[in-house]
């Protein structure tokens, strides 16, 4: 009896501690929140106060992602400068499920607005439909979902210019002909898949990447460690492989280090963050990546955010035609592009080693 | 009759009220009071409302602890059925896609769940010396690699299909008043599940294999017989688990499923079922599912990092399995003084 008195007691215990260390840990991230919000309202009291006591959410991809912290960085500096409250996201895993999860939660909170990178282009439709029927403005950043469970989708570039851009670059590395392969993020990533597409499309309609041959379309679920496995058995099972192309910054460079450290001739081009390249780009053989691009994740979340906070104060409604002002960002218009509403970013951006050094301590 | 674990043999009857307040299972319930107190107190959103709009997709994996709970109670391990639910849930879209009505879809989700349990027990069963975590891993890898292959032969390729004909998983998401449907079927399952272990001879064979298979099966239990019965039960919940799951997402994608199995594990182990096999019942699992359940709604509304939710849960885990292992030590050490 005394042992189960005694389970009982120890149960209590960590029951308590739990409430003991949630609570605290639930006052730690308060305060720090509370103190941002203060100096940003002192900030936009005599500006603007159109974002002024509204909150906006941001619901990244996953946790532990560069490009999504820089992303979310742009996002928060825009909000708080306008005196709205900030809630950054990043599920647990990265996958809808884990998204729909965290979306379910801003919906209890009574968030005004959600912008969402999403992890699949149809999962999400039941939790964003339910989060639109309660007054909550969606958008989508980076990674579109279903284009009629969101107001709008801000694009970092056109598809159709991102897959121009990449297979040029891959014309210009095999010298117009011979192998070349696909280092993608997951089966499933709805921006990747899209420009894949659209590179494969160029391929058949314009005669002049007729001597290219894509050999696989391999997937590196954008963790390095997949990532890199995938590299080296493309190596293995293509010796004539001359160019690798990984649209995803988590898959280029784990494909570049491979390269560069076994010497590999194999040449790399994709969309890469500067600060994780910088040590592979060069023209000579020993540099594994000649050029990449990559479009600027700070400026894309800071759209997301001029876009949120239009989109709550009703100065835009996200038809197209819609205009508004992006701080210096510019202006801003919402085009229709294959049927859905997009506000495109600008095109991409070209990192070679005449300017890698002055961004790589950027981002 | 208390092993080195401390937990008490559930098929030992316990009379007094006192014992049974005493025990893991009314711990439990003071924890599940004290995480719902603790939501009260962090966040303002911490309502009956919010948290049942939440819960279906926590809902749908708890479908697969009652028949997870059989398999850890028999001594095995089944990691195997977070795939599983991808592969039923995609079979599942794939063929509404391709036009058959709802009513067949649901039936071939179940059919997808139970034939991958089968799989799973007859191999099981019938390669006895293969350890069940190496055959169900196997499994695992196949049922999401078919899945895959799915998606691209049938789907529209990408590693994702969504449900064009909505009307039926609209059906399975509606409300009675704030209560979501997988509410109800949860409680009935689970009733089910816990009487049938409970209450019955059938029950009480589980706890008999897990106990020690060799002498049960000397005793005249068909031992095979049983596991084989409990990989199907796990499959045929694992079915309805993606179909629920399919209310929340409308579609299936690779990743569907991922972790479940482990989450389901979790939730076992923490409600007092020891994965050696012929401790705890299912009560336990029941109420630590909505302790984790209600845990990671409450902290999530307040805005606590995620992978900081994975670490507490994963820390509550850990003690959980550690205080009847003091406890026991600390009462083994008095014996001794006394002695």
């Amino acid at each position: 009896m005394k042992k189960k008195l005694l389970s009982v007691i120890l149960a209590t215990a960590v029951a308590a501690s739990l409430l003991a260390g949630c609570g605290s840990s639930a006052a730690d991230t308060a305060a720090p929140a509370a103190d941002a919000a203060a100096p940003a309202a002192d900030a936009a009291a005599p500006a603007d106060s159109s974002g002024g006591g509204k909150t906006y959410a941001l619901v990244t991809k996953s946790a532990g992602n560069p490009f999504m912290e820089r992303m979310a960085s742009g996002f928060q500096e825009v909000v708080e400068a306008q005196g709205g409250t900030v809630v950054i996201q990043n599920p647990e895993a990265a996958t809808p499920d884990a998204q729909i999860s965290v979306i379910q939660s801003l919906i209890s909170q009574g968030v005004d607005s959600i912008a969402v990178d999403g992890n699949d282009a149809n999962a999400l439709t039941a939790v964003l439909t339910e989060a639109s029927g309660k007054g909550i403005k969606i958008l989508t950043l980076d990674s579109d979902v279903a284009p009629d469970t969101r107001t709008v989708y801000c694009n970092q570039a056109g598809v159709s210019q991102i897959g121009e851009t990449l297979m040029e670059a891959v014309y210009d590395l095999t010298g117009g002909e011979g192998d070349w392969a696909i280092l993608s993020a997951t089966s499933q990533a709805t921006n990747q898949n899209a420009w894949i597409d659209a590179m494969k499309k160029l391929m058949e309609s314009d005669s002049k990447y007729a001597k290219l041959n894509l050999v696989e379309v391999a997937y590196g679920d954008d963790e390095p460690q997949k990532s890199t496995d995938q590299t080296q058995a493309l190596l293995q099972n293509y010796p004539d492989l001359k160019v690798i192309c990984a649209p995803t910054t988590v898959g280029i460079a784990a494909a570049a280090k491979v390269l560069q450290d076994q010497k590999s001739s194999v040449k790399l081009t994709g969309l890469g963050l500067p600060s994780e390249m910088a040590e592979y780009i060069g023209e000579d053989d020993a540099h594994s990546c000649p050029y990449m691009y990559l479009w600027n994740p700070i400026d894309l979340g800071r759209l997301a955010g001029y876009t949120s906070i239009a989109l709550v104060d009703g100065s835009i409604t996200g038809a197209a035609g819609d205009s508004f002002k992006a701080g210096d960002l510019g202006d801003y218009t919402i085009e229709e592009i294959d049927g859905s509403t997009q506000i495109i970013l600008g095109p991409p951006f070209k990192f070679d080693p005449s300017n890698i050094d002055e961004w790589k301590t950027v981002y | 009759m208390a092993g080195r674990s401390g937990r008490e043999i559930s098929a030992v009857q316990k009379g007094s009220i006192r014992s049974k307040i005493l025990s893991w299972e009314g711990a439990l319930v003071l924890i599940l009071v004290a995480v719902n107190i603790l939501g009260v107190a962090i966040s303002p959103n911490y309502n009956v409302e919010n948290v049942l709009r939440e819960m279906p997709r926590y809902l749908a994996e708890i479908f697969m602890m009652f028949g997870m709970g059989y398999i850890l109670v028999l001594g095995d391990i089944d990691i195997s059925v977070g795939a599983l639910v991808c592969l039923a849930g995609t079979v599942a879209v794939l063929s509404s896609n391709a036009g058959l009505p709802f009513g067949v879809a649901v039936i071939i989700c179940l059919g997808v769940g139970l034939l991958g349990g089968m799989l799973n027990g007859f191999i099981a069963t019938r390669f006895t010396e293969l350890p069940t975590m190496i055959v169900t891993l196997g499994t695992q890898i196949i049922f999401r690699g078919i899945a895959e292959v799915l998606f691209e032969t049938w789907g529209n390729g990408g590693g994702t299909a969504s449900m064009t004909d909505t009307k039926g998983l609209m059906l399975l998401a509606t409300k009675i008043g704030p209560f979501p449907i997988a509410f109800f079927c949860v409680l009935i399952v689970g009733i089910i599940m816990i009487v049938v272990l409970a209450k019955t001879t059938f029950g009480r064979k589980l706890y008999a294999i897990g106990s020690n298979k060799t002498a049960a099966y000397y005793a005249g239990v068909k031992v095979e017989k049983i596991r084989f019965i409990c990989y199907s039960v796990l499959g045929l919940l694992a079915g309805l688990c993606a179909l629920f799951l399919l209310t929340a997402t409308f579609g299936s994608n690779t990743t569907t499923g991922q972790g479940f199995e482990m989450e389901v594990i979790a939730m076992c182990v923490f409600g007092g079922i020891a994965t050696t096999g012929g401790k705890g019942n299912l009560i336990g699992g029941f109420i630590a599912a909505f302790i984790i359940v209600c845990l990671r709604i409450a902290l999530g509304q307040r805005n606590i990092n995620t992978q900081v939710i994975l670490v507490i849960i994963g820390l509550m885990l850990i003690i959980s399995v550690l205080v009847p292992a003091i406890s026991s030590a600390i009462s083994i050490r008095k014996k001794r003084a006394k002695a």
